[in-house]
């Protein structure tokens, strides 16, 4: 593979997680105790775990067309934070007794409903409304393609690089380094770009209704630049492969 | 006789989704009963209140991170006994689970003290008692999840059409280590710091900002520490965590295993859609059972 291909698809990877990590609704350690609206986590803990279960469904598809990897990235990252979003929302729901709401707008864009009458005096909102989740599902979709398309490069990459590698992999007689390795890879440029990203929200986000939201085109700027560093040290790191 | 190399993915899918229900319940209620996640920022925030507590404290990690090195450890201990030993599965397993459980006494430990000593300037004492008894429950919770974590990651490295997962276990440990703390933190753990936490306070809404700090601190019977919080928050919290992670893991590999990859992204796409038509009903649920708080 040509360098700049993979620098250029490292790149393009990490702004898609850093963007996708913008539309995740995370409210940190005021949603865990339903004071704000958003998942009870950390905005990179989250974005990671979904990127994890994205780079394992990625992964398992290694050797098929490019498109495919990425579509099985995008899936099972979003799929991941739409049953822990859908999930969460029960314990919201049945188990702390509110009602999902934003406290972002008063009127929820997708599904109309009211918000501001269902938000606990004294809280920024609790749980996980419409709107919210269908951003969680497109940062979701957004990540593990990100994370799919980085795994991808490296892993074309080496194999480029070890020619006699593949058929020892098909005979089951090598441990997949290559893959191991484009993993890691792919797991430290989640991590990047999801605190990148964290940073730029300030912690806590809704979803693309949140007037943080305006930040991404600088939180993407900022994912360039570490992207672009980290695939330039990625083909540095190749090239001492053999 | 040859099973169906379907029905063989089936029952290895089953058998995944089974242990990853258990691992995600046990990872819940491993940090309830060390008080890992979010809520600890209550605990740690009411010495400052005026409020002492006998909660153990050992949050100095995000969930995922500690989740993922337990794992690693778990599964690099599994992948040398079973490469180069050549002990059974189980047992190797097993034994990379109890090297992570001594690992993980030894990080609650440091932890908790580490934590407490910073609460010294509020007064807030160290009790050896909280510290030696639940240290079993932590490490205990801790093995379970590891050893169904490095047994998922173990069967999706078998060379089965729909498995054979080109990551080595150890590897593959970690990232399930990682998501699984991403999900405990986000679903079971609301349930331990929205309701036991503030149980003091009326069931039905949100936590407002001039409450916090102020955590429950008696108990039934003298003054409350995790196990009650633990006994507590396995009643719901710990099983719906379970269910969540199960999930995930089963939809992964049961689409793939019966579709076929094309089929297998297709289908979980269709998931995901249904997925936002059920969270609306559980909005709408809620809005029409509990109301607004203001006209």
């Amino acid at each position: 593979m040509d360098p700049l291909i993979m620098i250029g698809a490292v790149t393009l990877g990490g702004v898609l997680i850093g963007g996708g990590v913008h539309f995740i609704p995370v409210g940190g350690a005021p949603a865990a105790i339903a004071t704000a609206t958003g998942v009870g986590t950390g905005t990179a803990m989250l974005a990671a775990g979904g990127g994890m279960t994205g780079l394992i469904t990625a992964a398992a598809l290694t050797g098929s067309p490019l498109w495919l990897i990425l579509a099985a990235g995008a899936v099972g990252s979003a799929l991941m934070l739409a049953v822990t979003m859908f999930v969460g929302n029960w314990v919201y729901v049945w188990g702390v007794g509110c009602v999902p709401c934003s406290a972002k707008v008063d009127i929820d864009p997708i599904s109309k409903y009211p918000q501001d009458k269902y938000v606990t005096p004294g809280t920024e909102g609790h749980g996980i409304p419409t709107v919210c989740f269908v951003s969680g599902v497109i940062g979701g979709l957004l990540g593990g393609m990100g994370g799919g398309l980085a795994y991808w490069a490296v892993y074309t990459a080496l194999i480029d690089k070890l020619p006699g590698y593949f058929p020892l992999l098909q005979a089951k007689l090598a441990i997949p380094p290559a893959a191991a390795l484009a993993g890691i890879f792919a797991l430290g440029l989640f991590f990047v770009n999801a605190v990148i990203a964290s940073y730029n929200i300030g912690g806590t986000i809704e979803g693309f209704h949140d007037p943080k939201f305006k930040r991404l085109p600088r939180g993407v700027f900022a994912c360039i630049v570490a992207s672009l560093v980290t695939g330039l040290i990625g083909v540095l790191l190749l090239k001492g492969v053999v | 006789m040859v099973v169906d190399p379907m029905i063989a993915g089936l029952g290895v899918v089953a058998i995944m989704g089974a242990a990853a229900t258990i691992a995600g319940a046990a990872e819940d209620l491993e940090s309830d009963v060390g008080s890992m996640s979010n809520p600890n920022s209550q605990v740690q925030l009411a010495p400052q209140m005026g409020n002492l507590h006998r909660i153990f404290n050992k949050a100095v990690s995000g969930e995922p991170v500690q989740m993922g090195t337990l794992a690693g450890i778990a599964g690099a201990v599994f992948f040398v006994l079973f490469n180069t030993l050549h002990l059974p599965v189980i047992m190797s397993i097993a034994a990379g689970a109890a090297t992570a459980a001594l690992w993980h006494v030894a990080f609650a430990t440091t932890s908790h003290l580490g934590r407490t000593t910073s609460l010294a300037q509020f007064n807030q004492p160290l009790f050896m008692d909280v510290v030696v008894e639940h240290l079993g429950p932590i490490a205990g919770h801790g093995f379970i999840v590891t050893f169904c974590i490095v047994g998922i990651s173990y069967l999706m490295t078998l060379p089965i059409v729909g498995f054979n997962h080109p990551f080595a276990v150890p590897f593959l440990a970690v990232l399930w280590g990682i998501t699984i703390g991403a999900i405990g933190s986000s679903t079971g753990d609301i349930h331990y710091g929205g309701e036991r936490e503030y149980q003091q306070y009326p069931f039905g809404g949100g936590i407002p900002v001039a409450i916090h700090g102020d955590i429950v601190r008696k108990a039934e019977l003298g003054a409350r520490n995790s196990m009650d919080v633990v006994n507590f928050c396995a009643k719901y919290g710990g099983p719906v965590t379970g269910l969540c992670f199960g999930l995930i893991v089963f939809l992964s590999f049961w689409s793939t295993v019966v579709f076929g990859a094309v089929g297998g992204v297709a289908v979980i796409a269709l998931i995901l859609l249904l997925l936002i038509y059920l969270n609306n009903r559980v909005e709408v649920f809620a809005r029409t059972k509990y109301g607004p708080y203001r006209k």
